[in-house]
């Protein structure tokens, strides 16, 4: 296992702020499926949620979301535009609960039109996609798109992502079970070996071995669009 | 060295065609141990029901089976199974079934087998495309049991991989790359199967649903999978609309209850989609 990576000083900047949680795409109101299980009380504590993040990285449709990724990154790179809206479809098509969908829409669609701003250069990539008016461009697809846009190191861009997203469930865990800020922060430090193990995976993944088994996470996220009140948009 | 070709290479292409209203099976082709029984046509001549069947009783590693189902243009089909599908322990081989179905402008294809029981120690892997032409309709669902639990058998090793994709003028609708090692952490944790031995899923596909009305999705949700047993066990699922669709998921113990609960909603949408009133297959 090789998680280790080095960047330049700017490259490095760019990626932190790609990854800050003030990134202007509303990250923070999702809990993916979070919200209905501690409605539920299936989500009782920390443990609870460690082991669920835990296995949505190596089981579920987040391993899959990464394997893309690495995907979408290469076809930047060279650059294979067809490819590129291969796998934004592919991705749309993987996130069945339809709010999972309408999240990852719309993060993607907020970053998408902020590129355009930044660096009008990355345009092209980001139109092989879709027009942002198409509404059906992935969260994922772009970040990977702005990364390789970047130059930055694929590894550190998929870290930063998985970091940046377990990040953020950890923050709507300690909202709705609810934690202390301190075991929040606990909880992100010890997911780090599993956020690097997702990370490998993801980039030795052959696509005939993609595959995934989240039916509990499936569930919860499908059943959040009917819960009775509702604090997250997912 | 020399490859040795072992187990089955089934074979099942069936092509169904509709002319004044009325559709026929216009052509198939069978090898053993795939094999379609004579359709028939207990709803009129406008919808074709037809049964297949595995005629050697279950898969064995190294089969290759493989079946391909085309729709014409206003063609209806039902389609279901005679029996359970068995899956038999592997003898080191992978067994694959590929299924690729394609329903043109106007057709219909039901498409409703009976339940899949996956033997523990079974290396299986399945996949099942459905391509879509224009206001072409599919609905499907596929329940799997892991383990032959009534004999208190879990699926404690081997492998179970179904890949589904579902396809609408060329553009991916749906992929569904499901995969479970036997004996692993996902079997038990809730985030996986929650320890439940019975996964289902019902889907259904077509323009008609982009125009799927909020009235009609709370109608569905009316109906939920209640147990006929006297001492039921827990069981979970979920209702959700996918890009010109609508998926039902299942998770628990009992292929009945998944089946019921996935019939309701299929004789609910029955008329508004398909234009005809709900109907149970006898085979069933």
């Amino acid at each position: 296992m090789n998680s280790e990576v080095a960047l330049g000083g700017e490259r490095l900047l760019r990626l932190l702020q790609l990854a800050s949680p003030a990134l202007p795409v509303g990250a923070y109101s999702y809990s993916e499926g979070l919200e209905t299980l501690v409605t539920r009380e299936q989500l009782p504590d920390a443990e609870g949620l460690r082991h669920w993040i835990e296995q949505e990285l190596a089981v579920g449709a987040m391993r899959l979301e990464a394997a893309v990724m690495v995907r979408v990154y290469e076809a930047a790179i060279a650059p294979e535009l067809p490819d590129l809206h291969h796998w934004n479809q592919w991705l749309s098509a993987l996130r069945e609960a339809e709010e999972l969908r309408l999240q990852s829409w719309q993060m993607g669609r907020s970053l998408y039109r902020l590129l355009l701003d930044l660096d009008p250069n990355i345009a092209p990539l980001l139109k092989a996609c879709g027009e942002p008016s198409d509404f059906a461009v992935n969260f994922a697809v772009v970040y990977a798109i702005a990364a390789a846009h970047w130059q930055i190191d694929q590894r550190a861009a998929l870290l930063s992502y998985l970091h940046s997203w377990v990040s953020n469930l950890v923050n709507a865990g300690v909202k709705l079970i609810p934690l202390g800020q301190t075991a929040g922060q606990r909880l992100l430090l010890g997911l780090a070996p599993a956020i690097a193990r997702a990370t490998d995976e993801a980039i030795a993944l052959p696509a005939d071995e993609f595959g995934a088994c989240g039916w509990g996470q499936a569930i919860a996220c499908m059943t959040h669009e009917t819960l009775y009140t509702r604090l997250f948009r997912s | 060295m020399e490859t040795a070709v072992t187990g089955w290479q089934g074979l099942l292409e069936l092509e169904f065609a509709a002319q004044d209203g009325a559709t026929q099976l216009s052509r198939s082709t069978m090898q053993a141990p795939l094999k379609v029984q004579r359709p028939f046509f207990p709803e009129g001549d406008r919808v074709c029901h037809v049964v297949t069947l595995h005629t050697a009783g279950g898969v064995v590693g190294g089969d290759r089976l493989s079946t391909q189902v085309r729709l014409g243009p206003n063609a209806q089909v039902l389609s279901t199974t005679a029996t359970a599908g068995k899956i038999y322990r592997s003898n080191g081989l992978t067994a694959a079934q590929n299924t690729q179905i394609r329903v043109a402008s106007g057709g219909c294809l039901e498409w409703l087998p009976q339940e899949t029981i996956v033997f523990d120690g079974a290396d299986y892997r399945q996949r099942l495309r459905v391509d879509l032409e224009d206001d072409a309709l599919w609905l499907g669902w596929e329940i799997t049991r892991l383990g032959r639990t009534a004999r208190g058998e879990t699926f404690a090793s081997g492998e179970w991989r179904s890949h589904t994709e579902v396809w609408h003028d060329g553009k991916l609708l749906w992929v569904d790359p499901q995969q479970v090692r036997g004996g692993s952490s996902v079997m038990t944790s809730a985030h996986g199967l929650g320890g439940c031995p019975v996964v289902a899923s019902f889907a259904l596909f077509g323009r008609r649903l982009d125009a799927f009305s909020p009235d009609l999705l709370t109608q569905v949700r009316q109906f939920h999978p209640s147990s006929q047993l006297p001492n039921p066990s827990p069981f979970d699922y979920a209702i959700t609309r996918l890009q010109s669709g609508l998926l039902c998921r299942y998770r628990g113990s009992s292929t009945l209850e998944s089946r019921c609960w996935f019939t309701q909603i299929w004789h609910l949408l029955r008329p508004p989609l398909l234009g005809r009133p709900g109907y149970v297959p006898r085979i069933w």
